[in-house]
């Protein structure tokens, strides 16, 4: 005889996951019908009011053309029959003015069918949550223009609860009984638990979701895999002792995953759909190709992702390279033993890391203003030309790297003091006593106590400076036309700026994750590798 | 000899090096706050940091402006800001002080992969999740809401919290605790009993560091909130000087009101900041 507790608690993880899955297909599948039945009523209203007569329960409407209105040409106006006469639609006069207009409106800009004069209208599902669809057809009836119809909201369908708790009683008993009535080897009780997972297909059979019954069927056959291994046996047993340390990481973990891990999941997953004008489309690795091709753009063009990445790794490079040369400089000057108010040195030249750097950001945009802008009144009063700054590449991506210089060097600043502390001033005497050049003392003894400390934090500074979105977004925008993007910056536009191509971002997210990743990994490896040497 | 004073010239060009590097560090700094106080919505009138003129006015219409509903504006933005900010330090801090006590003290299987994987989402971009995000905030009804941002940035503060507390936790001396657990206390107690009450420097820190980043952020809170009445502070600010109308008095005004109080906490715990960051990377 099988543990019967052991049994019932690999029923339930199997069940969980099945519930689930089953849970999602109802969903979908709900959906689906639903949306056909809302859609299939909503054309039929639409395609009878187009010719006059009115449905019942559906709300449908004759909308003329839009004529300019009296007092503001600027606005058109239109005007509908409901059936009783013929008013106009203004705000407020209707339950649904506000959609009809929109709706009449949008009928408007659609192309024409070849060998028609005017479109043959569209209809869809409302993006509101209620439910309902709306028609738009051309009209027949003289005066009228188009006949719009909206459905009336519908509740979703209710869900089988008291289907699923039956199900998982059958499939509770089901399990425990394979338990009691198997022999040592144990077969018959991984039989009961894959025919206890399998009865949660059964629904997802009568909504016809293949998928879904696919994947129950799938978990149930790798969770009496797992049983006959004695993998769920060993994890349990392995929960039970470290029990007091994963309840003290769960509050953190479970948050961590369902909102770090979760969404990455989601945005690796929506790099293989294109999302058009509301609608998601699956496209394969075609986002993909689409980027890493450069889109069939010249290799200069602003939109082209290897101009985007060149521009990525010359900004990270050139900042991280001023941030180390300025911060480790200042270091040293404000490490010399002689100097006086070090500590107010210090003080003023952490400043610009505590001030918000989106404040910093905007406060140098306004620095660069061709017109107004501080630095060339500055050139001015120094009998110099000014610049416009964001009309030129150079001029635009150095103003970023200034912003970002600015913003960014405190940090090494205060690591490469921090680190300069450790050193023993007897090794410097030791050097001095031995005639030891000021440079020698700099790269035999500074340098290679600077470096471990330097390593992390320029590995840190890249990562960073490579996702520095606030500064780029911020202070050039992208000028001009787009040319100083870096990656992140030109991902946010491709989701929120061009039509909300979410696909092509979250392909681009994911292509800068993978970038990212590479350079951690191996990049770490050659920072070690240096310390090892020195 | 190092220790010894050096020739005059080179202590003459020290100083002369560090004076003008501070002036290029507090230029702009002093340009706001000149801003701030000198009439007209330009950014400059002259590159002088000095102000020719004084007014308040910035200061007024930034407290005064009303909003669709008549609201006064930045009130309810610094509001939503506090909120949102002191939300953020209570989860983030709460939730993370367990974890990291777990992974100080106890050896479990997974612990390093644990550990590397809070290290490696800190480097994560935050832009990178912000579009699955904001899909499934939309879809749990959590855009313009205050909770939906408080989750995000609880997660955003959580890594650096765990790693920067564990870094607190393994210095503390592990006397006590066994004394503790062989007069038999729970481990729950012992973390609650000894550890939080020895901590509370470490609590602190990460405490401003969660409320910083909630304070200070800004491409999230401008993609999520969308609602005037819903906006945070640095949404309020960087709505102030758009491409189509820039007001930099107000800019300035907001800048300086906003700034303040972080950079006195910034000064106040800034010691503490750098060694929670490159303890965490070294050891990762």
């Amino acid at each position: 005889m099988t543990n019967v507790f052991g049994q019932l608690r690999d029923f339930a993880i199997g069940a969980a996951l099945a519930l689930l899955i089953a849970t999602i297909a109802f969903v979908a599948v709900r959906n689906k019908e639903l949306a056909e039945r809302q859609l299939d009523l909503s054309t039929r209203a639409a395609i009878a009011m187009a010719s006059g007569r009115a449905l019942p329960d559906v709300h449908a409407v004759l909308v003329s053309t839009p004529t300019p209105s009296a007092k503001h040409p600027y606005l058109r106006q239109r005007r509908i029959f409901d059936g009783e006469s013929w008013r106009p639609l203004v705000a407020g006069s209707h339950a649904e003015a506000k959609l009809i207009y929109d709706a009449a409106n949008r009928f408007d800009q659609l192309p024409f069918p070849y060998g028609l004069p005017f479109s043959s209208g569209f209809s869809e599902l409302l993006r509101d949550g209620t439910g309902r669809a709306v028609t738009v057809v051309p009209a027949r009836t003289p005066g009228a223009q188009l006949a719009i119809a909206v459905t009336p909201e519908v509740p979703p369908a209710p869900y089988p609860l008291l289907v699923v708790i039956g199900l998982l009683g059958l499939g509770a008993a089901l399990s425990a009984a394979g338990a009691l009535a198997s022999g040592a080897n144990g077969r018959v009780a991984r039989a009961g638990t894959v025919f206890a997972i399998s009865v949660l297909a059964i629904p997802c059979v009568l909504w016809q979701a293949w998928i879904a019954t696919t994947l129950v069927l799938l978990v149930a056959g790798a969770i009496a895999l797992a049983q006959s291994a004695r993998v769920t046996d060993r994890v349990a047993s392995g929960i039970r002792i470290h029990r007091v340390a994963l309840s003290f990481l769960a509050p953190a973990a479970i948050p961590m995953l369902v909102l770090v891990a979760a969404p990455f999941v989601i945005g690796l997953v929506l790099g293989f759909y294109d999302h058009h004008h509301g609608s998601w489309a699956y496209v394969g690795l075609h986002n993909f190709g689409e980027i890493l091709s450069g889109g069939g753009r010249a290799l200069d063009d602003p939109l082209n992702f290897w101009f985007i990445f060149g521009v990525t790794v010359l900004w990270t490079v050139a900042n991280v390279a001023f941030h180390v040369a300025i911060g480790v400089t200042l270091a040293l000057l404000l490490s010399r033993t002689w100097l006086r108010g070090k500590g107010v040195f210090r003080m003023l030249f952490i400043l610009p890391w505590a001030v918000p750097n989106y404040i910093t950001a905007l406060i140098w945009k306004g620095m660069f203003d061709s017109e107004y802008g501080a630095l060339n009144q500055l050139l001015d009063s120094f009998g110099l030309d000014s610049v416009s700054w964001f009309s030129s590449w150079a001029t635009s991506f150095s103003a970023n790297v200034i912003t970002n210089t600015w913003l960014g060097f405190p940090f090494m600043m205060v690591v490469a003091l921090g680190a300069l502390e450790t050193i023993p001033k007897e090794i410097y005497e030791a050097a001095d006593v031995d005639g030891a050049s000021p440079w020698q003392r700099f790269r035999h003894i500074t340098l290679p106590h600077l470096r471990p400390s330097l390593g992390p934090a320029v590995a840190l500074g890249s990562i960073w400076t490579f996702n520095q979105f606030n500064v780029i977004y911020l202070v050039s925008a992208g000028a001009p036309g787009g040319s100083t993007n870096i990656l992140v910056t030109d991902a946010y536009r491709w989701a929120f700026e061009r039509g909300e191509r979410y696909g092509m971002a979250a392909a681009y997210a994911t292509i800068i994750f993978g970038i990212l990743l590479l350079w951690t990994v191996f990049g770490a490896r050659i920072v070690r590798r240096k310390d090892d040497e020195s | 000899m190092r220790s010894q004073r050096p020739r005059l010239i080179l202590t003459i060009l020290t100083y002369a090096a560090l004076i003008v590097l501070v002036a290029v560090v507090l230029y702009p700094v002093l340009l706001v706050c000149k801003k701030a106080f000198e009439p007209g919505r330009q950014f400059a009138i002259s590159a002088s940091p000095i102000p020719t003129d004084l007014t308040l006015d910035h200061f007024g219409e930034l407290f005064t402006t009303r909003g669709g509903n008549g609201e006064l504006l930045f009130l309810r933005h610094a509001l939503n800001s506090i909120i949102v900010a002191l939300l953020t330090t209570v989860v983030g801090v709460s939730l993370s002080c367990t974890a990291a006590y777990a992974l100080s003290r106890f050896r479990f299987p997974g612990r390093k992969t644990g550990l590397t994987m809070f290290l490696v989402v800190q480097m994560f971009p935050a832009t990178l999740l912000l579009l699955p995000l904001y899909v499934i905030l939309n879809k749990l009804n959590l855009l313009n809401s205050i909770s939906g941002l408080v989750l995000v940035y609880s997660t955003t503060a959580i890594p650096f919290c765990v790693w920067t507390l564990k870094g607190y936790f393994d210095s503390l001396p592990r006397e006590l605790e066994e004394a503790a657990r062989i007069d038999g206390a729970s481990p729950w107690m012992i973390f609650r009993k000894i550890i939080l009450p020895l901590s509370r420097p470490a609590l602190a820190v990460t405490g401003l560091f969660s409320f910083m980043t909630a304070w200070n952020e800004f491409i999230m809170a401008s993609t999520f909130m969308t609602n005037q009445t819903r906006y945070t502070l640095p949404v309020l600010i960087q709505s102030t000087v758009t491409e189509f109308s820039a007001d930099w008095g107000l800019f300035a005004a907001g800048a300086v009101v906003t700034s303040l109080p972080v950079m006195i906490a910034f000064y106040v715990l800034q010691k503490y900041l750098v060694g929670g960051l490159t303890a965490g990377a070294v050891k990762g």
